[in-house]
């Protein structure tokens, strides 16, 4: 989101309405605006307390030893030490970052390659219903997606299993996700060729964007569909492929429900996540001030990812 | 030739490969869906009997015990997610106004204050929030889910409602000014009305994201009865773990409601999308 909410920013009108000088006395002017000030009243104490306070409660636990109770006393750094030799939770980071880098590649080709047969089709018509096609899967409940794939790799009945016996493979049948050599690879391909709506649709607006006329004027030079793809679609959507590959990043740094419900961790901690590591230290084992200080890590962490990903795109704009 | 198949639902010759390759991604994508519809009318027996065809006689009475189940949890779903979107729609097209529309001291810093929070990932404050909501008295109460969910929605719904109360075009308010309305009318009256496209893209993603939240009423909720449709449906799948029929008659069921809410929006939700509302 970042980079949409700047430029926004940047180009947002100058504020044209001002009913009244803004010459007189400051005091004069706040109790001039005290409707508006009430107008704001509920969405700022809102924020202050469901965001801000837990925000910078999270930064100042992360330096106590606190269980969410009584148990609170100053520890320093040492929950950050910790983690530095906490052998699940290196597990956990190894995991998280296999993990994005293979569902940033698979959530950017995929809606990206759907995009393409889209915008190259001639029938507007059809066009349209693919679009509803590809978005529709949204529909299903995000906890269903999973659901559903905890059936399709079920040991017994699972239909992958199924599948495989079915074309004569049965011998590669498998416990999927009770095997620590691949329960990541499992739930990396989880949704898997389902597109994430907001992505395809970023993408899709940014090929759509492209004048007809570029099209046209390749086609005429001769330029065949994978000429086209590399040399004009690529370069063009490059802004809003970034976007969805930061969005991709995002998420999945912090999302953990996936798996919550599919492995719970597991076997063993085999498929442990920073976010849901954080999750165990506060609700199983009421280590809220370990939980917290994961918690920063990660949020300095999405912080860093986000900064230097708009430099690079700034960078790769700029020329 | 082209323009002759542009408005026909033939595939046009050009057309043919692209046509094919949607086609079996479609096929690929479907696929688990249809076999879900298709055991959700089984019986265990038929199931384990007939893992990929469909199997008569039909066990349509999978779908009246996986309902009476599934219900409760929809309808708290409906509650829950219902009462959040009508407050944010609210406070944030107020706020919205007020930061679009006005100048007064300290805008800015009040402003700075909401949209810094879009960089807060919910992982940091999960925990510390909780204790705040347990500490407040809120647990195992729908306030526990909705004061958190109005607030989380809060930071993009009033920057979006901003940015599309600034776009409007100030001839439209000085017409009202002109005619003697109050600000109070000025925006019900006017303002509002002309922002229904960007109230129901808000209302849209706050659906999107508190009917699929699983993780703040995991921590929030432990009453079977105040459980919204993600969690029901967690519950629900460890309920009736190999009860197939019905466990998958269950999924269809709760797929529903939003399904209803998308054949109404799908057309203007996908062309608010790829016309420009996110462009980067």
């Amino acid at each position: 989101m970042g980079e949409v909410m700047f430029r926004r920013l940047a180009t947002s009108p100058p504020v044209i309405k001002t009913k009244r000088e803004n010459r007189s006395p400051f005091h004069l002017r706040v109790w001039r605006a005290k409707w508006l000030y009430l107008a704001l009243l509920v969405p700022v104490a809102m924020l202050l307390i469901f965001e801000w306070l837990p925000a910078f409660s999270a930064l100042y636990n992360s330096l106590y030893i606190w269980n969410g109770g009584k148990v609170h006393f100053y520890v320093g750094l040492e929950h950050y030490e910790r983690m530095l030799s906490d052998r699940t939770f290196r597990v956990a980071i190894a995991n998280l970052v296999g993990f994005v880098f293979f569902r940033v590649i698979m959530q950017t080709v995929l809606p990206f390659f759907a995009a393409e047969m889209i915008i190259n089709l001639r029938s507007q018509r059809w066009s349209y219903w693919w679009k509803i096609i590809f978005v529709f899967p949204m529909v299903v409940p995000t906890i269903l997606n999973y659901l559903i794939w905890r059936f399709i790799y079920n040991p017994q009945v699972g239909l992958l299993n199924e599948g495989l016996e079915l074309i004569g493979l049965g011998e590669y049948t498998h416990a999927w996700l009770g095997d620590p050599n691949t329960v990541m690879w499992a739930l990396a391909f989880v949704r898997f060729p389902w597109l994430p709506t907001l992505q395809f649709l970023i993408i899709l607006g940014g090929l759509q964007t492209i004048p007809q006329e570029v099209h046209e004027s390749a086609a005429i030079d001769g330029a065949g569909f994978w000429r086209r793809l590399f040399y004009i679609d690529i370069p063009m959507t490059r802004r809003q492929i970034t976007l969805a590959m930061i969005l991709t990043m995002l998420f999945m740094t912090q999302r953990f429900d996936l798996f919550l419900v599919m492995t719970d961790g597991g076997p063993g901690y085999s498929s442990m996540v920073p976010a849901l590591q954080l999750y165990q230290s506060a609700f199983h084992f009421l280590e809220f001030g370990y939980a917290s200080a994961i918690g920063v890590v990660l949020f300095v962490a999405m912080l860093a990812l986000t900064v230097i990903n708009l430099r690079v795109s700034a960078g790769a704009t700029a020329d | 030739m082209a323009t002759l198949n542009r408005k026909s639902l033939r595939f046009g010759n050009r057309d043919l490969p692209f046509q094919l390759a949607l086609i079996a991604f479609g096929i690929v994508t479907f696929f688990p869906l249809a076999l879900v519809v298709i055991t959700s009318f089984k019986s265990n027996t038929q199931f384990y009997h007939n893992f990929w065809l469909p199997e008569l006689p039909l066990h349509t009475g999978n779908y009246s015990s996986a309902f009476r189940i599934i219900w409760r949890y929809i309808d708290n779903s409906v509650l829950y997610s219902g009462s959040t979107i009508c407050l944010i729609a609210v406070i944030a097209s107020v706020a919205g106004y007020v930061f679009a529309r006005f100048r007064f001291p300290f805008k800015t810093v009040i402003f700075l204050g909401f949209i810094t929070l879009i960089m807060v990932p919910g992982v940091l404050t999960l925990a510390p929030r909780f204790v705040l909501v347990r500490d407040l008295g809120l647990v195992n109460t729908p306030f526990a889910l909705i004061s958190v969910w109005v607030s989380g929605g809060l930071v993009l719904s009033t920057w979006l409602m901003r940015s599309y109360f600034e776009s409007l075009p100030q001839e439209l308010f000085d017409a009202a000014y002109v005619d003697g309305a109050a600000e109070w009318q000025v925006f019900i009256y006017v303002s509002v009305p002309l922002a229904r496209p960007m109230i129901a893209t808000v209302a849209m993603t706050t659906l999107i994201g508190t009917w699929n939240d699983l993780i703040w009423p995991l921590v929030t909720i432990t009453d079977k009865d105040k459980m919204p449709l993600a969690m029901g449906l967690m519950q629900f799948s460890s309920d009736f773990e190999t009860d197939w029929g019905t466990l998958f008659a269950g999924y269809v069921i709760s797929s529903i409601p939003l399904l209803c809410v998308f054949a109404v929006a799908m057309r203007q939700f996908i062309s608010g999308l790829t016309s420009g509302a996110v462009k980067a």
